[in-house]
């Protein structure tokens, strides 16, 4: 008798209830499960102690339904949705896209490109804070390196940068990309480089030129790597509140405010942290969907890197 | 995994949980005379130091142990809101400036009543610091002390004198009325720009929203000048609807727009944060700023030429009818969380703190960035109005012998809502940059003002 002639002659004298309860023992038995579980618990407790709890905790501080008829009565909120949604959006687009091409450039076999790709993870590397203020201070209208090398190359004073709702916000999303993009350029370049070659020599033995190459063979492997990158950033870019609040610090008067930092106005300026948590808890309806979206695309069976 | 058995590991992980559990309330038990105090940490090192000594000398003096930790401003008040909110709270939570944590939480019944503290002591204390120290409680309806006073912090003018005569001004000459002084001041920009300095500024005026408190701070200042500092009264009531109030508050709005459109004050200043007035100053940016306490010029002790010639310290003295003009004051101290495990412990260093030989040194190793809670003090130490700091006899004036009156963040939670959302500072914006009316501005700011009232009833 074959080993699987055997095997199944076992499994045809299992009673269903014992099979089911293998299967929810993820086929282990005995002490091989009590290993497992013996394992487990202490990423279980983690697990509840540093996701669950936290989670439900912020729940429940955010639960009383007065403090969002207090959140939307306050005239802040509403400009700093549309804040948030210009910040995430362009922020995250702009940077993946940008990203998406460096790691193209990147991918040059080329010594001085390896060179520049050292000096060009710095920012990521560097500690936020003081980068964040760093950029505040080269942004100062008056005293700012911006402006004095615009003088001392020009003969012209530039323009006071985070005076403006504008360029205040742009300057945000600027200093957000400038800090992460290194990060996902990597990324990007990880995938890139686990194109296997064979594919781009049999587009080019098919005829296929440049950007035919691109379009046919990098694009479509690396679109699953891509959009879960996007997804997981803007996630990060929702929650995000250094740039804004070191850079612009919510001005001019209040006008470039996000959730995560008016969040934080409330929670540790005015000692109201429930109202804090609840500024944060209306991201939550963008937030789910997000996180579906990208479990989904990460248990997904099809081509991809 | 020789030699273990899973039953081996079961019940060595058991014994380690029960371990654990049992072993925490003996420790607790350990150090029942033992107080948690969260220590703010100051401007400058000597201010550490004095803290340090106030609570090396407590433990000899009482057999008790505190077990302190010196923490950043901002650090602090995080971790004190994340602390009260989620219920693990220190025995003691000593700041220097508690005003944005105090309203709230002594409102929503989360402090303990320090009365049998602050009380032997309040026939010395300063009106003021007393009425910084007294809050409402919406539980209890009644208003108690829940900060144990040992400070009080004044906000001067600071100008640089150099300038001001580098401009063909003078120092003695500069008015005593509040407006006057700006006015007088802001003439130094035109000569001093013909000498050179191409970027200079007359006025660190800090109409900025970003602030967080600078700008609310000189609104306030604003108002006490041109008479409208009932705004707020000690009854937690707001008096938007009285016409002196909006008459003080649109000359206020009217006067500090103008100063920022005739370009005497940096543009940037209407998006500055906390730091960015000080740094302007300390380069010359601008001839002089008003901010709270002596930590602009203490910031620059070791430059001898600055610290003791080039800064002058100058205290509002005038109102713009002429009267004496009272400053708004801070009071700084010691607070307990309810649900505390030591407070016998901190109540009792709050007693052995507020004794006034030992305030009065831990204050002035501090180098009086922040004067006495107890006005006598001053009067008795020389060290407080001696000119040997040029700056400290103007501020000490300032802070404890001219008149003042208390943050009205202490008569009610709502006025500390209103500064958060920065009403005064929008009203600027809305002059200069959406070219509202000052007294449009200020109507608008006054309804949401009014709003945000409406919803604390005391």
């Amino acid at each position: 008798m074959s080993v699987t002639q055997q095997t199944l002659a076992v499994g045809r004298g299992l009673a269903p209830t014992r099979l089911a309860r293998r299967a929810w023992h993820g086929g282990l038995q005995g002490s091989d499960y009590i290993w497992a579980v013996a394992f487990a618990i202490p990423y279980a407790l983690v697990f509840f102690a540093f996701v669950i709890y936290p989670i439900c905790y912020g729940l429940w501080l955010g639960s009383d339904p007065a403090l969002y008829t207090q959140l939307f009565d306050d005239p802040r909120y509403l400009t700093a949705v549309l804040n948030t949604v210009i910040y995430v959006g362009v922020g995250v687009n702009l940077k993946m896209l940008l990203a998406f091409l460096l790691s193209g450039f990147f991918l040059r076999k080329s010594w001085w490109t390896k060179s520049l790709l050292l000096v060009f993870i710095l920012p990521w590397a560097t500690p936020a804070l003081p980068a964040y203020i760093s950029i505040h201070w080269l942004m100062n209208g008056q005293w700012g390196m911006l402006n004095n090398a615009l003088y001392l190359l020009f003969g012209i004073d530039g323009p006071i940068y985070l005076n403006d709702h504008w360029t205040g916000l742009a300057a945000n999303i600027g200093a957000y990309i400038w800090k992460t993009m290194p990060f996902w350029t990597i990324i990007l370049l990880a995938g890139r480089m686990a194109v296997p070659q064979e594919l781009y020599e049999a587009a080019s033995v098919d005829g296929a030129t440049g950007l035919k190459r691109f379009a046919h063979v990098t694009l479509p492997l690396m679109a699953n790597l891509y959009i879960v990158c996007t997804l997981l950033d803007t996630i990060f870019a929702l929650g995000d509140f250094n740039s804004t609040y070191f850079v612009s610090g919510g001005g001019p008067a209040m006008s470039t405010e996000v959730l995560a930092t008016l969040g934080i106005r409330y929670a540790f300026t005015t000692a109201l942290p429930r109202l804090g948590v609840a500024t944060v808890m209306t991201a939550l309806p963008l937030l789910i969907p997000l996180v579906f979206i990208l479990m989904r695309k990460l248990r997904m069976n099809e081509v991809q890197l | 995994m020789v030699g273990m058995s899973r039953r081996s590991v079961l019940a060595g992980s058991v014994g380690v949980a029960a371990a654990g559990a049992l072993a925490r309330p003996y420790i607790a038990n350990a150090q029942a005379k033992t107080a948690v105090c969260w220590l703010n940490q100051g401007f400058i090192p000597q201010e550490d130091a004095a803290m340090r000594q106030v609570a090396e000398d407590y433990m000899k003096a009482s057999g008790n142990k505190l077990d302190y930790s010196i923490m950043p401003f901002m650090a602090m008040n995080q971790k004190t809101i994340s602390a009260l909110t989620s219920g693990d709270v220190p025995d003691l939570v000593f700041m220097d400036a508690p005003s944005s944590i105090l309203p709230q939480n002594a409102w929503d019944d989360k402090l303990v009543d320090v009365s049998d503290v602050v009380t032997p002591y309040e026939s010395q204390l300063s009106e003021t610091a007393k009425l910084c120290s007294t809050f409402y409680n919406k539980v209890t309806k009644k208003r108690s002390y829940y900060l144990c006073p040992i400070k009080q912090g004044a906000t001067p003018f600071h100008i640089w004198g150099d300038l001001v005569e580098k401009a063909g001004l003078k120092m003695s000459e500069i008015p005593k009325e509040w407006d006057g002084i700006w006015t007088y001041l802001k003439q130094a920009q035109a000569p001093l720009r013909s000498k050179g300095m191409r970027k200079v500024y007359a006025c660190g005026l800090q109409i900025t929203t970003v602030g967080p408190n600078d700008g609310n701070n000189l609104f306030v200042h604003f108002m006490i000048a041109n008479g409208g500092e009932g705004i707020v009264t000690s009854d937690g009531k707001l008096h938007v609807d009285d016409p002196k109030v909006r008459e003080a508050a649109i000359k206020s709005v009217e006067f500090m727009t103008n100063l920022y459109k005739e370009g005497v004050v940096p543009p940037e200043a209407l998006s500055w944060n906390d730091a960015d007035d000080n740094n302007g100053y300390h380069e010359k940016l601008f001839v002089m700023d008003f901010d709270g306490t002596l930590s602009t010029e203490l910031a620059m002790i070791k430059d001898k030429q600055a610290f003791y010639h080039d800064m002058q310290t100058v205290a509002p003295q005038l109102k713009n009818d002429g009267t004496p003009m009272k400053t708004q004051v801070n009071a700084g101290g010691g607070y307990i969380p309810k649900g505390a495990k030591g407070v016998e412990v901190a109540k009792d260093f709050m007693k052995y703190f507020m004794q006034p030989n030992v305030m009065n040194e831990n204050l002035k190793g501090g180098l009086g960035r922040w004067a006495p809670a107890i006005p006598q003090i001053v009067k008795d130490d020389p060290f407080w109005l001696s000119t040997e700091m040029p700056c400290l006899k103007p501020y000490i004036t300032e802070a404890v012998l001219n008149p003042t009156l208390p943050v009205f963040e202490g008569f009610t939670p709502a006025w500390g809502q209103a500064n958060a959302e920065q009403l005064w500072g929008q009203a600027h914006a809305d002059v200069i940059k959406s070219g509202m009316k000052p007294a449009d501005a200020v109507d608008k700011a006054f309804k949401r003002c009014a709003e945000i009232f409406a919803k604390v009833v005391m």
